[in-house]
């Protein structure tokens, strides 16, 4: 690993593996699928009753299997780390490739770990026990308990679950970045390999925050669109009269791979992953700066990083959330950026049909990249039938966009002000 | 070397004091910020014991008191021990000679890189009322959310909030993360922002980890999982009964050798994390992890186990860690260990701080002369023997300190330091 092996000049880092579990499908062909032909994963939540809250839809993952996750582990894994764990299953099967004793050092697992720690259930359980008036009462707490609760809701439990079911023993990080968290934790993925720390990585995403507590949290914050009469039309991206995002869940993973050590088994790729940038707005906590800035020095990280020039863009998947000030912002930064080029481009935003995976969003959409890469085409951004003046970019709309695509961006702004931008790129011909 | 990393800063705050010298004074001392928790009721408690911070006023602590309504505890400390260190560092100083098309740049090239274990359990007590009058009727629940639910209630919660914070405070605006991977998260904050200096994305960056587990809950699944001590936390001690939480933070101020001609502390040497990839939470019983972590950090930093003048140890308390800790040392340095010692006896288990915590404190023993001892030790478990640790001081062997780190998901961390 790192230090004893001195790593070549730059080593080049290859997608060879793709698994999603989303609204939109329970695994990568269907979301794919699902995504082409236009299909929304946007509806009325049905998980829980959600009748009183102001709003009352959302993308759910739908008819989730849990035997998908080992009898053993199923107690430990809360509702987002069970997609994690299908998910990572998925890319590691879809890779062909996975960690082995000899190669298990050599293997790093990075994710960008949900934002809700703890389980709905396990939360109203604790204010029966402890807090039966409402008011926390630490004598309630004194008597010993079960650990699995504790443990289950811990912000490493799906990093944890994850390293013991592949047997992974090289790097393991769980980091958060709240929207940014699963781009950031590729791009983290993709310099330990390049630096010869890790040969391969499993990264990727995971959340699921449509339960009572993450929906009411966005309620509160007013960032949710509330058209709850009309579910699959409530996410409009750039469209004029869009009015807040549509909460979702679910988990996008990863195998990404040293191109050398990749070569070795034949393996054959979706893209390369090439470039990873990240700015911090350091402007508000929800918004980011009208300019853009923030997200235009993330992307021109990016495409530095990836030694491309901003006309060489092809494909933008945009993290466009449906809020009226991101949309606006994220257009003056990709004007910033990409200038005149910018109207070569094909831009759309996935969210439009699966909704807003938070902290598993970036991984998601980076996956969806490097099938739009492998498969040459664009999906379309739903539901934008009138683009605010404030927001004029090359949208597909309608149908995906059939078109060589040979290098895509694919941007992930948080809470928090971090904003994260990936380059993709067509994988070298071996 | 024209890459080095150098350390111009840093940041501690804990049971034991506000700045890195008194600290070390008090750890040299033999005192210990152990007591019986304080800030809510816990008699009746079997295990009531922590490292707290007695009278903390967040008002003191934070720059813009309008940012505290949305800040907790943990973020409080945190930012406090990163201005702290940019502070010594004078970034800002620096910044402030510049044009102002310098001084854009200046925040582009600064980075910030924070580590705690994300606060969780305590976040969402502003629910406990609303759940309560709803009495398991989600209807009503939805309903009278916003009437009962204080409205910026999820921005208090972000697992990022000192990222932002801080972000905002200083202006800077280049490469960043924050890492909430339990205990090893400190390391991973210090091992981001390194990979990042030296791949030339930032010319400077702060690394700082947080942490505030002394909430009831927290304490509760500590005590739950079985390793929770009585009273006393004694690192390697025959008669050791467990770990005990601590709250705190620290941090590091980072940049390029050469960058500017600031007064230097110390350098940073090389850093590794692996999992052991076995169990959720414990640990291997042959210290396999950590010994490979040790392994990876010294190759990183270019040196051998003969070049480290002491280690800093995790010392948890708890039989298992400290017994395949005390292998892992062993396997990587054979019986010639430099001086051991831990300082969890003293500030507790402060979880992602531990290690950014232990490396500014490393740092102060390595400008003393002299490794603090552990003060609750009686008598050296046979099963941790040969080990260097003492009730003593010791003095170090060289100027370069290693610094142990293990966590949840079977993670272990090492760090390596030069003192200037």
């Amino acid at each position: 690993m790192s230090g004893d092996r001195s790593p070549p000049a730059r080593r080049r880092v290859l997608i060879t593996g793709i698994g999603l579990v989303t609204p939109l499908g329970l695994d990568a062909p269907a979301t794919w699928g699902a995504l082409l032909a236009g299909t929304s994963g946007i509806d009325v939540v049905r998980s829980f009753d959600a009748s009183g809250f102001p709003v009352r839809i959302g993308a759910e993952v739908k008819g989730f299997d849990d035997t998908r996750v080992e009898r053993g582990l199923r107690r430990y894994a809360t509702r987002q780390h069970r997609f994690a764990l299908a998910a990572a299953a998925e890319a590691l099967r879809d890779a062909g490739v996975a960690p082995t004793p000899e190669t298990a050092a050599h293997w790093a697992c990075i994710v960008g770990a949900g934002m809700m720690g703890v389980e709905f259930a396990d939360l109203a359980a604790f204010q029966r026990r402890a807090a039966p008036e409402g008011v926390l009462r630490p004598d309630r707490v004194a008597e010993p308990a079960s650990a699995v609760a504790f443990a289950r809701n811990q912000p490493t439990a799906g990093l944890a679950l994850l390293v013991r079911r592949f047997g992974i023993q090289g790097r393991a990080a769980a980091m958060h970045t709240a929207c940014a968290s699963g781009g950031q934790a590729l791009g983290a993925a993709m310099r330990l390999i390049r630096h010869g720390t890790a040969d391969c990585a499993l990264a990727g995403g995971f959340d699921a925050m449509l339960n009572p507590i993450g929906l009411a949290g966005f309620c509160l914050l007013g960032a949710l669109s509330a058209d709850n009469h009309d579910p699959p039309r409530a996410s409009r991206p750039f469209d004029r009269s869009r009015n807040g995002f549509v909460l979702g869940e679910g988990a996008g993973f990863l195998v990404l791979e040293a191109a050398d050590v990749a070569r070795r088994r034949g393996a054959r790729a979706y893209a390369e992953l090439a470039g990873d940038g990240n700015a911090l707005s350091s402007y508000r906590i929800t918004d980011s700066h009208p300019s853009g800035r923030g997200p235009i020095e993330a992307m021109r990280h990016a495409l530095a990083d990836a030694n491309e020039p901003p006309e060489a863009v092809d494909y933008l998947n945009a993290h466009g959330t449906s809020t009226p000030m991101n949309d606006r912002s994220e257009c003056a930064a990709v004007r910033a950026v990409l200038g005149a080029q910018a109207a070569r481009l094909a831009v759309s935003s996935t969210k439009s049909l699966m909704g807003h995976l938070i902290a598993a969003a970036g991984a998601v959409e980076a996956a969806i990249c490097a099938l739009a890469i492998r498969d040459g085409v664009a999906p379309a951004s739903a539901n934008l039938r009138q683009p605010d003046p404030d927001c004029h970019l090359p949208f597909v709309t309608g149908a995906p966009q059939r078109r060589p695509i040979r290098v895509a961006l694919s941007n992930a702004f948080g809470f928090g002000g971090s904003n994260n931008c990936l380059v993709l790129r067509a994988a070298p011909a071996a | 070397m024209a890459s080095r990393i150098v350390i111009t800063g840093t940041g501690i705050i804990c049971g034991l004091g506000r700045d890195a010298a008194t600290v070390g004074r008090a750890l040299r001392a033999g005192h210990s910020a152990i007591a019986p928790i304080r800030h809510w009721e816990a008699a009746g408690w079997p295990h009531r014991y922590a490292a707290e911070i007695a009278d903390l006023d967040p008002r003191a602590l934070v720059a813009d008191r309008k940012s505290l309504k949305l800040l907790r505890r943990s973020h409080v400390l945190g930012l406090y021990a990163a201005a702290q260190a940019v502070e010594q560092a004078g970034f800002l100083g620096q910044r402030a000679a510049l044009p102002a098309a310098a001084a854009a740049a200046f925040n582009d090239r600064s980075g910030i890189y924070v580590g705690s274990s994300g606060t969780t359990y305590q976040d969402q007590y502003d629910f406990l009322p609303l759940l309560a009058r709803s009495e398991g009727d989600l209807v009503r629940f939805g309903r009278d959310l916003t009437a009962a639910v204080p409205p910026m209630w999820l921005l208090q919660s972000l697992p990022n909030n000192v990222l932002c914070h801080f972000g905002i405070q200083t202006g800077f605006t280049g490469p960043h993360a924050c890492v909430v991977t339990h205990s090893t998260g400190g390391v991973l904050a210090v091992a981001e922002a390194a990979a990042a200096l030296r791949d030339g994305l930032a010319d400077r960056a702060v690394a700082v980890a947080h942490e505030a587990p002394l909430e009831p809950q927290t304490m509760r699944g500590y005590a739950d999982l079985g390793v929770l001590a009585r009273e006393t936390v004694r690192p390697f001690d025959q008669g050791r009964d467990g770990t005990l939480l601590g709250e705190g933070a620290a941090a590091l101020a980072l940049e390029m050798a050469g960058t500017r001609g600031g007064a230097e502390l110390g350098e940073l040497l090389g850093s590794a994390e692996v999992s052991e990839g076995g169990a959720l939470l414990g640990v291997r019983a042959d210290g396999d992890g950590l010994a490979r972590a040790m392994q990876l950090a010294l190759a990183d930093a270019g040196c051998g186990p003969a070049d480290i003048g002491m280690i800093v140890a995790h010392g948890n308390g708890t039989r298992a860690s400290d017994a395949s800790e005390a292998i892992a040392i062993r396997r990587v340095f054979g019986a010639a260990a430099p001086p051991v010692t831990s300082f969890k006896w003293a500030l507790g288990h402060t979880l992602a701080a531990a290690a950014v915590l232990d490396t500014v404190l490393a740092l102060d023993a390595l400008a003393a002369g002299e490794v603090p001892g552990i003060a609750t030790l009686r008598e050296t478990d046979r099963s941790c023997q040969p080990l260097p640790v003492s009730r003593r001081p010791q003095r170090p062997r060289g100027r370069i300190a290693l610094i142990l780190s293990r966590g949840f998901a079977g993670t272990n961390a090492a760090l390596v330091v030069r003192a200037a």
